[in-house]
């Protein structure tokens, strides 16, 4: 069941365009995450769902009712959409205690106290809160501010939740923790929800769809999967991962394949558009699809290893090959000054044509 | 972190309803705007009405004329007051914005001694009545002035003269020293140090930096402040009142304050021309201001990081810069408050006179004969307590009705926050006064306070949004959003979420306003009648009769009044300036 519609939305900001024409689904269950740079215009999008930014064109539709229709001059108010909101600086109210920032909502729908205490209490102990209740936000840690907005957007079980970067204010090591435990929270709720980010491993882990935004406008829709393995343009595949990009002159194609030359080299590649023999060309190879080997073979080039860095789980090297650069993994130290044979599986090295006035 | 304990049941929560409240028009928001644009608009409208009449409004036999505009015209005084205020008003802005710069950025960016506890005794000329300071520079400067006596004494003869014209207009700079101050402190502290600190590193002298990066930087504070001073010396009365009166200077407007005896009649229109004559000088000096202010903020927009302060050592400076602050503080706000404090404690004051031989408490308890100046008193109080915290509650509601709103309703109420600038509180008094005579059913109110607290909230319109504002500008959007989103109405947010918030400000303001209620003193002059008595207009007309005793003693309280509410303010961390 579709849960949240959105069509062709518009938005500028005093003539400046923030949102040019946006149109995705969220379905019932399923989380969706708005992925992209910075200043693309995700929290414009989420903020536009909300109803705290008012479009130009365009339509939301909620469980098959209008909350924006810019053609029928439709617009609820924030209040009234009734959706759950989870701001990326938490925004807990610094003189309301943690149970009443979590009952605020209830309080408002006139929910009786009894009750309103029973399900905030119920609410924090889901979220592992309990003991917290009568605290002050400023005597909370970054973790537990998130889960007590997080609550707070979830106590009167709305339709469908939405996340700005929620995870974007902890320090690194708890945001995987958090990703996790959030990711779960959702499954476990079956909540529908519109998560915001900027970082993409965030959005793979912590989403079943992904929308990718560009100057506002979706650039790819997708599965995780999708996004990563199949990217569409040379800015999906260069915005997920990390990867090595070439320039080079397409000189030939044949179907899928196409064969690319540089200064002293050849590469045979997949074509992901439309190329044509002796265009300028780019080519994304993600850093982990290198095989780094000691003889020549079939789509290698000859390297140098400029330096060998330690990662921890695996090493990451810096090649050099007159002006071409390239990094890849592997497990084993090599050494630095020696040459070594690149290889680019053909699969994996992705041929798009050089953007126009890039 | 924990995880979710499987077993545990689901967030049994009912499905979303909506939130209680529905769309109410902003009913509220708009009856606020419209009283605000009634209490703002009447009073100037009846100005101009008035001033296009032939007779006072309230004649049966008036008709629309300019002869008003004639006579005022045809008047020599008034040319020459006009010139007066001209020369006044350029005469303080020679000297508060120079004087003004350096106190700001000797106490703002330099090791000043004493930095620290200068601030609020460089800001009390702004708390402190004009009519008190006027009336302490005769005492303690005029001709028989205790100071002035005790020159003579020892060198023969005094250089100065607070009567002349020059004398005056020095005063009043002096006393306006604060005001350019106030904004271009605020500018300083603004602006971050680093931006000098690369100046010093790119090999800048300490005095290069202030000339080529400081100064510039606070250029716009700077010309707004100067623009003030100069419209404020348009507005300028209760100095020239005291001081002007002896060599018979007028200034625009004591000239209408004196016109009310020129004709024996009630000369409402000559006095409505000149009102609307000074509306039309101060009115593009605001616009001005305005987009100085504007032109300000784009450069704030620039500034450095405002981090850490580095001061400027000032080496031997140090002290010769300390010297100067001291002799700026003794002159203008030692000289006259030590002034009044003796007269008030002396009988009599003259040539031969020893003050420890004239010593006495009678002027004080004189204060509690007279049932007049006990109301006083009272209505002063009631009105700096009361009517400061209902005047707080109707700036908080025009704050609350354009906060986060970005429509014409904002735009209006911007404008009219801007109108009782341009309109000194004499003129406001005045035109209030009218009112409450013109509109059918107000005439019962003419007599109360209510007409007294009306004018003073109309007339502080401006100082009161100012500090409304910048409580609210403190309030994170996001708290008010996040309220938004689980379903509260603009009102309700505003009650739940933004109030509670900003309730340190509000009590701040309320103080702030309650120093200023106290001070004010020529919003008054024009609707005083037994019963309606505050201390500050009481002066205007007991200084008028000669009474010197109560004028001293009531100045004494009106002193210690707003210096009540300086030191509450001191002793709660308010912040005086922004
Ligand atoms: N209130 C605003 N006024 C003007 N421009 C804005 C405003 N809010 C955002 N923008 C602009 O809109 C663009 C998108 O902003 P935003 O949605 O916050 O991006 P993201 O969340 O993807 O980083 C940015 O270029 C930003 O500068
Ligand atoms: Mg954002």
């Amino acid at each position: 069941m579709t849960k949240l519609i959105v069509e062709d939305l518009h938005l500028a900001y005093d003539g400046v365009k923030v949102l040019e024409g946006v149109s995705f689904q969220l379905r019932a269950g399923e989380v969706v995450s708005l992925l992209g740079a910075s200043g693309s215009g995700k929290t414009t999008l989420l903020r536009a769902v909300a109803g705290l930014e008012q479009p130009d064109r365009g339509r939301i539709l909620l469980d098959g009712h209008t909350l924006y229709d810019a053609a029928a001059g439709v617009n609820r108010p924030v209040e009234s959409r009734s959706l759950g909101l989870v701001f990326q600086s938490y925004a807990l109210w610094p003189h309301r205690t943690v149970a009443e920032n979590v009952g605020y909502g209830l309080k408002l729908r006139s929910v009786p106290r009894a009750e309103r205490e029973q399900r905030v209490e119920k609410a924090l102990a889901q979220l592992g809160l309990a003991h917290l209740a009568r605290r002050y936000p400023y005597q909370l840690s970054g973790g537990q501010q998130q889960r007590v907005a997080i609550a707070r957007a979830l106590v009167y079980n709305p339709p469908v939740i939405l996340l700005d970067e929620p995870l974007s204010n902890l320090d690194a090591k708890l945001r995987e923790e958090a990703r996790a435990w959030l990711r779960e929270l959702i499954i476990q709720l079956n909540l529908s929800a519109l998560c915001v980010t900027h970082d993409q491993t965030e959005a793979m882990a912590m989403s079943d769809r992904i929308l990718l935004l560009r100057n506002g406008r979706i650039e790819q829709e997708g599965t995780p999967a999708e996004l990563y393995g199949a990217p569409r343009t040379l800015y999906a595949a260069e915005f997920m991962g990390s990867n090595n990009r070439l320039s080079a002159e397409v000189l030939s194609v044949d179907g899928e394949q196409v064969l690319l030359g540089g200064k002293d080299w050849r590469l045979l590649g997949r074509a992901l558009d439309w190329l044509r023999v002796g265009d300028p060309a780019q080519a994304v190879v993600r850093l982990e699809r290198l095989r780094v080997t000691d003889a020549p073979g079939p789509n290698r080039i000859q390297a140098q290893l400029s330096t060998a860095m330690y990662l921890g789980d695996r090493w990451e090297y810096l090649f050099h090959q007159r002006d071409l650069r390239f990094r890849a993994f592997g497990q084993t130290p090599l050494t630095a000054g020696h040459d070594y044979w690149i290889e680019f599986p053909q699969q994996d090295c992705w041929v798009f044509p050089e953007p126009v006035a890039a | 972190m924990t995880t979710l304990n499987p077993t545990a049941p689901q967030l049994a929560l009912p499905a979303a309803m909506p939130a209680r409240g529905g769309r109410r028009p902003d009913l509220l928001r708009w009856l606020v705007l419209g009283l605000t644009a009634l209490a703002v608009l009447t009073p100037l409208a009846l100005i101009v009405y008035q001033s296009v009449l032939d007779a006072p409004f309230f004649m049966p036999d008036k008709a629309l004329s300019l002869d008003a505009y004639r006579f005022v015209f045809d008047d020599l005084d008034f040319w020459s007051a006009l010139r007066n205020s001209l020369v006044i008003a350029s005469g303080m802005l020679l000297i508060s914005v120079p004087l003004g710069a350096v106190l700001a950025f000797a106490t703002a960016r330099t090791d000043l001694p004493g930095r620290r506890w200068l601030e609020p005794w460089l800001l009390t000329p702004v708390f402190v009545s004009p009519m008190v300071l006027g009336f302490g520079y005769v005492v303690a400067a005029g001709p028989v002035g205790f100071y002035s006596n005790w020159w003579q004494g020892w060198f023969g003869g005094v250089p100065w003269n607070p009567y002349s014209l020059p004398g005056i207009a020095v005063i009043a700079g002096l006393t306006h020293v604060p005001h350019v101050y106030l904004y271009c402190s605020s500018a300083l502290r603004n602006l971050g140090s680093d931006v000098e600190e690369a100046a010093r590193v790119a090999g800048a002298g300490p005095l290069r930096v202030a000339r080529d990066v400081s100064l510039p930087m606070v250029m716009p504070s700077l010309l707004f402040a100067a623009v003030l001073v100069f419209f404020l010396g348009f507005e300028v009365f209760g100095l020239p009142l005291v001081l002007g009166d002896p060599e018979g200077h007028l200034v625009l407007t004591t000239y209408l304050y004196k016109l009310t005896n020129k004709l024996g009649i009630p000369s409402y229109h000559l006095m409505a021309v000149v009102a609307v004559l000074i509306i039309l000088v101060t009115v593009p000096l605001v616009l001005l201001q305005r987009r100085l202010l504007r032109n300000a903020k784009r450069f704030v927009a620039v500034k450095g990081k405002a981090s850490r302060h580095q001061v400027l050592p000032l080496g031997p400076w140090r002290w010769a810069a300390f010297g100067l602050v001291m002799l700026w503080l003794f002159v203008t706000v030692f000289v006259p408050l030590s002034g009044i404090v003796l007269r008030a404690f002396v009988s009599q004051w003259g040539e031969g006179v020893t003050w420890w031989q004239a010593l006495t408490l009678d002027n004080f308890s004189g204060l509690f004969e007279q049932d007049n100046l006990v109301r006083a008193m009272v209505n002063s109080f009631a009105v700096g307590v009361l009517g400061g915290a209902a005047a707080v509650f109707c700036y908080t509601a025009l704050g609350l009705a354009g906060h986060r709103r970005h429509d014409w309703g904002v735009k209006l109420s911007d404008y009219l926050v801007l109108v009782p600038r341009a309109v000194p509180g004499l003129l406001a008094g005045l035109a209030f006064l009218w009112v409450f005579l013109f509109v059918p059913g107000l005439k019962e109110f003419k007599n109360s306070m209510f007409c007294i607290w009306l004018a003073y909230t109309v007339v502080w319109l401006a100082y009161g949004m100012r500090l409304i504002q910048g409580a609210l500008l403190q309030v994170g959007p996001e708290l008010e959003e996040a309220a938004r989103s689980v379903g509260a109405s603009r009102a309700r947010t505003s009650r739940d979420v933004t109030l509670p918030l900003i309730r340190h400000g509000l009590l701040a303001s309320w103080l702030l306003v309650f120093m200023i209620f106290e001070r004010e003193y020529s919003t008054g002059v024009y609707l005083l009648s037994p019963g309606t008595e505050v201390v500050g207009s009481l002066l205007v007309s007991l200084w008028a009769t000669g009474a010197v005793e109560q004028v001293a003693a009531l100045s004494v309280v009106n002193v210690l009044m707003v210096g009540a509410g300086l030191a509450l303010a001191l002793r709660f961390g308010v912040k005086l300036h922004d």
